[in-house]
């Protein structure tokens, strides 16, 4: 992109958003190593939070907890909701206008709604509440916002690709598996990327189904609300944070170099 | 792909190291169950209740001596743990509703009565105003575990009169430096006691009038808060706090100009109970922990550590001194007549959540 | 084609069982009653729809749908630029951008809330360096108000427009950009005439998770704004726990949903009239 005054500004524009995210978490980082069990005001600089962190058995236990039902949510929706975004936009149904309605519906129920209606239909259909209910209420929230995102790309996706794909003969299969898929990947994931952030960070619905023995991390969070939270949870996120951001910055330098140059 | 796979593999080895860390040093007291010598079926106890409000060491020899493993799950709310059970979520062995919470729960059938031959040191070691709280006064389905007053929390520095009464919530110089509990029946009840009437009335006229001197308080309000006034007290973001007892001496200990003061015209005392569900499937291990829980010794380590008003009275004494001598502590509790248990008040809760949602809305 | 058109049965399955019967549960309640003790009765009436039509919800819902809008329009003007910025650096550099933005969003929303108040709050971060600095010589009243809750959904729903814009702006073909340049078109121009309607399907996206999840929301009404609102979402949340009256507030979800779906229909309805020249101009290419 050319250095133009205009590029500069999108670039100032763009680090002051980012500077906009990531300042609450600075703040977080500062306080995990307050002294004060309360986040109100700054005492001292300790390590104590870190230490009680390892100590603690049920904080890690709940982060396990969301990890697994994140990834496991996230799998399962981004593949079933792939697959339905681009059933949507290659075939017309008879009922468009209700499938794509029944799209949009779990995200137009507020939360609570959802959560307890879930709660009503496991309890009856005598589903044991534990992680698997979790997951499969995770799975059924995150479908649509997997089906909305990747369904964007396919709109955005030139038709001649693939109709030129088929006049050389390649079946669907093919067709999907060389052309679509990778012209659709960014969209996909996107989607997964969404899917995981709402899974993780979900408290209504996984308070409801989630049962004895499967605090997920946000549960935990809310609920220590009431008494405090301890810095604990700030020396968790922190080192969270560390660990994702040096994950990013690996996976970038073990990326063999030729892919790159092809890519530019 | 390769980077996805590696990504994976880092994070999957990252979280094991940190449970491994994690596992050692929380489960150095609780080998039993794992254990392939012992007895094979390991019984687990299923605890819910609120966030923080037991001594894992606590729960830790309870495991050993019961070989046993005891899982504690939280809520935050007893409306949420109300409409989880009602929905058919009820798997635990012990939950901890509060006061009104139990009169609805007795209703609704909810909960196992409990055999008091079977809890020698349950009522034998209750603190006298809690012996025969309203709700359930002889304690034939909840025990009270956790107790408090609500009276308003004020800050020295700022406050220059000292607050006596409800009345000087109102006065006009507070603007924008109160704050109040996010909680409907408590803030009515503010306004109740204030015009002389039961928090629990079910007369319209008196929730109306409640309502308008509510309305005429609102622009003293900086905010309503339940869980962090705590945290708006110390930093000093607010001047004068609507706050339970034991949230109060808290806030003296990390900030000595905080003062606290049960309003002359009487207000709200409330208790967290330990209750049994129906149909919990521990019950006989649920009973022994109950039963654990209530013995002076071990109720003593336990307060010590969760440092909220304790309802055993035997355990009192045994307690560290800096955590039971908080003068406002001694203060509070020595005014536990003034308080007015909250009843569950059926279909009047409708007309209360009206008033509190015209409240919120500023109209 | 016929096989193919069984790839939607999958999730439709999934949603028929664990969305479909759970709502079919919700509207039967939403007929219902409360007895005392706050459980349901089913005596089948309306009350609870035309009780929605009383002044006080009605003008809740209406309070919702403009902080909804204001949130709405917000993340627009602060995730495209991001959006496009990121889609046009060197490819190597765009996942890593993207996850980097995605990173704060995976630390629990309330902890970042609570972050905030410690930035915004009279003596905190913010007002003591305005203070410093001599800008003011009153600390700024930040929190518990409405722009405080206004920011505090901006922050929690940023991603969901960022991604789905991201990924329009990424699939743009460079050279339609190039082209129009080349006839003498001014930057702007191109911006308005070829990037923004090629990208509207990713706007539209957004647009629609953002403003939908806002509606919704109810705990950032609480910590940011000192509780001092009442939003549809916090409404709801109190019909279910401190009322006890699931009828109503199955009631009020499904009037929410409703009028929610109708509004989607309007949007697109609006957006495919508006993109009559983009379908051309993708055609063109």
């Amino acid at each position: 992109m050319q250095k133009t005054w205009r590029s500069h500004v999108l670039l100032a524009y763009s680090l002051a958003i980012l500077a906009f995210l990531y300042v609450p978490l600075v703040i977080l980082a500062m306080y995990s190593f307050n002294d004060s069990r309360i986040n109100a005001v700054w005492t001292g600089f300790t390590f104590r939070w870190y230490e009680q962190l390892f100590n603690n058995r049920r904080v890690l236990e709940a982060l396990i907890n969301t990890l697994i039902i994140g990834f496991a949510s996230t799998v399962v929706s981004t593949t079933l909701g792939t697959i339905a975004a681009i059933a949507l936009h290659r075939y017309k149904f008879k009922m468009q206008s209700v499938i794509n309605g029944l799209v949009y519906l779990p995200i137009l129920i507020p939360e609570i709604v959802m959560g307890l209606s879930l709660l009503v239909l496991f309890s009856q259909a005598h589903v044991p509440l534990g992680k698997g209910s979790l997951i499969l209420a995770h799975i059924t929230f995150c479908l649509s916002f997997v089906v909305i995102t990747v369904g964007a790309r396919l709109d955005g996706m030139r038709s001649d690709y693939e109709q030129a794909a088929s006049d050389l003969y390649a079946t669907p299969w093919q067709c999907f598996r060389y052309i679509t898929l990778p012209l659709i990947m960014p969209g996909i994931v996107a989607g997964a990327l969404i899917a995981f952030t709402l899974s993780i960070d979900d408290f209504v619905i996984s308070f409801f189904v989630a049962g004895p023995n499967s605090t997920t991390l946000p549960l935990y969070i809310y609920a220590m609300v009431k008494r405090g939270i301890s810095p604990e949870i700030n020396a968790l996120s922190t080192l969270m944070m560390a660990v994702e951001i040096i994950l990013v910055l690996l996976a970038e330098f073990l990326q063999p170099s030729h892919k790159a140059k092809a890519d530019n | 792909m390769k980077k996805l796979t590696l990504m994976l593999l880092l994070v999957v080895c990252f979280t094991f190291v940190l449970t491994g860390c994690g596992g050692g040093g929380g489960e150095k007291k609780t080998d039993a169950p794992k254990d392939p010598g012992k007895k094979a079926e390991a019984q687990v106890l299923n605890i819910y209740s609120w966030a923080d409000y037991f001594d894992p060491q606590v729960l830790a020899q309870f495991e050993k001596a019961n070989n046993c493993r005891v899982n504690y799950d939280v809520y935050s709310n007893n409306e949420e743990l109300l409409a989880k059970m009602q929905a058919g979520g009820a798997q635990f062995d012990i939950i901890q509703p509060s006061d009104y919470m139990v009169t609805t729960m007795i209703h609704l059938n909810m909960l196992e009565k409990l055999d008091h031959s079977k809890l020698p040191n349950v009522q034998a070691n209750l603190i006298e105003s809690l012996q025969h709280p309203a709700y359930d006064p002889k304690q034939e389905y909840a025990i009270p575990y956790v107790w408090g007053i609500t009276g308003i929390a004020y800050n020295k520095k700022y406050v220059k009169d000292p607050i006596t009464s409800w009345n000087d919530l109102w006065k006009p110089e507070y603007k924008g430096h109160i704050i109040l509990l996010n909680d409907n029946r408590e803030v009515f009840s503010l306004a109740l006691k204030k015009l002389g009437k039961s928090n629990n009335s079910t007369d319209p006229k008196d929730v109306e009038a409640a309502f308008n001197e509510l309305k005429k308080l609102n622009p003293n309000v900086l905010a309503y808060d339940t869980e962090n006034n705590k945290q708006k007290m110390i930093a000093e973001e607010a001047w004068i706090a609507h706050m339970w007892s034991g949230d109060a001496s808290f806030c003296n200990f990390d900030n000595p100009s905080i003062e606290f003061c049960v309003p002359k015209e009487g207000t709200l005392i409330w208790a967290d109970n330990m209750a049994i569900p129906k149909g919990a499937k521990n019950k006989e291990l649920a009973m022994k922990f109950l039963n654990y829980i209530y013995d002076p010794q071990v109720s003593a380590q336990n307060f010590n550590y969760i440092r909220v008003p304790n309802a055993n009275a035997k355990a009192i004494p045994l307690q560290k001194k800096e955590v039971v001598e908080s003068p406002i502590l001694k203060a509070a509790n020595s005014q536990a007549g003034k308080g007015e248990w909250l009843h569950d008040i059926g279909n009047a809760i409708t007309m209360y959540d009206k008033y509190w949602t015209e409240l919120k809305t500023g109209k | 084609m016929k096989n193919g058109k069984l790839l939607i049965a999958p999730s439709m399955l999934w949603l028929g069982i664990f969305f479909i019967v759970p709502m079919l549960i919700v509207v039967a309640v939403s007929f219902a009653a409360r007895t005392p003790y706050g459980q349901v009765v089913f005596n089948w009436n309306i009350n609870n729809y035309l009780r929605f039509l009383e002044p006080l919800y009605l003008s809740i819902f209406a309070q919702t749908l403009l902080v909804a809008l204001v949130t709405t329009v917000a993340t627009i003007l602060m995730g495209y630029p991001l959006a496009y910025y990121i889609a046009q650096l060197p490819k190597r550099w765009q996942q890593p951008g993207l996850i980097l933005c995605m990173i704060p969003f995976w630390i629990n929303f309330l902890i970042r809330s609570y972050a905030w108040v410690i930035i915004l709050r009279a003596q905190g971060v913010l007002n003591t360096l305005l203070l410093k600095l001599g800008f003011i010589d009153q600390p700024l009243q930040l929190l518990y108000n409405e722009g405080a809750v206004m920011l505090g959904m901006i922050y929690s729903l940023l991603p969901f427009m960022i991604l789905p814009i991201y990924v329009s702006i990424e699939q743009l073909d460079r050279r339609l950009l190039e082209a129009a340049s080349d006839l003498g078109a001014a930057p702007f121009t191109a911006f308005r005439k070829i990037t923004l309607p090629l990208t509207m399907p990713g706007v539209a996206a957004g647009t629609i998770l953002v403003f939908i999840s806002s509606l919704g929301m109810f705990v950032v009404p609480d910590v940011m704004g000192g509780a001092k609102s009442a939003l549809v979402g916090n409404l709801i949340q109190n019909q279910f726990l401190s009322a006890r009256d699931w009828p109503f507030g199955s009631a009020l979800s499904i009037v929410l949903a409703a009028l929610s779906l109708l509004l989607i229909i309007l949007y697109y309805r609006a957006i495919q009239a508006q993109n009559g020249g983009a379908e051309n101009a993708k055609n063109m290419a």
